[in-house]
């Protein structure tokens, strides 16, 4: 039963995700993907909060669990990344998002881990 | 105008569609992640080799779709379900990265270096040959 919950999150993390990378793209109106990063820092740093913070036997842990595995994609920042440019040569861009994403994204995840415990 | 009108109709509809689009995908791609979770057996090991599983198998598929998508007429509700919700969801960030915090704090630094080289070098690698499969495969 628990399982189906974080999968329903999960969905609703999904259509999150799509409605704030939407807003936030178009509000900054960056070349560079600025709405999945928003997104993926921002939940990374929610989900060091709940599993810092919360027990982890609560169905609600498990629901805010799963809603920021659908919220967070890898998929996605590996797709943007390659289209900024990567083959033959890296470009500058695509360097940048792929190294200041998880920098940013394993450092508040740490922060709200710690933070929350 | 009707027919200008019949047009804006459809467009609206179809607005209303891709919210349901990206929950539909959004709950068989976080089904199929928690499925891996659940079956894959992870146990004895602190390397979250699942996790990289699901996020290097997602970055090939979805640009594997995104490729072949571009050779072919496919509707916006196929990109809302597929790539927002399907291949988006099934694939996270934030695991990732609280498992790389994780590692250092149990005192694996080289674990979790290598496990954001695997992920990132790993996740491009996957993007760069599933766009090509979707491009030249028929």
């Amino acid at each position: 039963m628990t399982v189906v919950i974080a999968v329903a999150a999960g969905s609703v993390g999904a259509l999150a995700r799509y409605l704030a990378t939407g807003a936030i793209q178009s509000a900054t109106r960056s070349a560079m993907p600025v709405g999945t990063a928003v997104v993926n820092i921002v939940g990374a740093l929610l989900l060091g909060v709940t599993i810092g913070g919360l027990d982890p036997t609560r169905v609600v842990t498990l629901a805010l669990a799963g809603f920021l595995g659908g919220f967070t994609t890898f998929s996605t920042w590996m797709v943007e990344t390659v289209g900024l440019g990567i083959v033959p040569k890296p470009t500058y861009r695509a360097i940048i998002n792929l190294v200041v994403m998880p920098a940013l994204g394993v450092a508040l995840a740490a922060l709200g881990f710690v933070i929350a415990n | 105008m009707p027919h200008v009108r019949s047009i804006s109709i459809a467009a609206r509809i179809r607005r209303q569609a891709a919210p349901l689009a990206v929950l539909g995908g959004g709950l068989v791609g976080s089904a199929a992640r928690s499925s891996a979770l659940l079956f894959a057996d992870s146990a004895g090991s602190r390397f979250p080799a699942v996790t990289l599983g699901v996020n290097l198998t997602g970055s090939f598929l979805l640009a594997l779709y995104l490729a072949r998508r571009q050779r072919s007429v496919s509707s916006t509700w196929s990109l809302h379900f597929w790539a927002i919700g399907v291949f988006g969801s099934f694939t996270t960030f934030s695991a990732f990265s609280l498992e790389v915090f994780h590692l250092v704090d149990a005192g694996a630094p080289l674990v979790a270096g290598y496990y954001v080289a695997a992920s990132t070098i790993g996740g491009l690698a996957a993007a760069v040959v599933g766009g090509r499969i979707g491009r030249t495969a028929r």
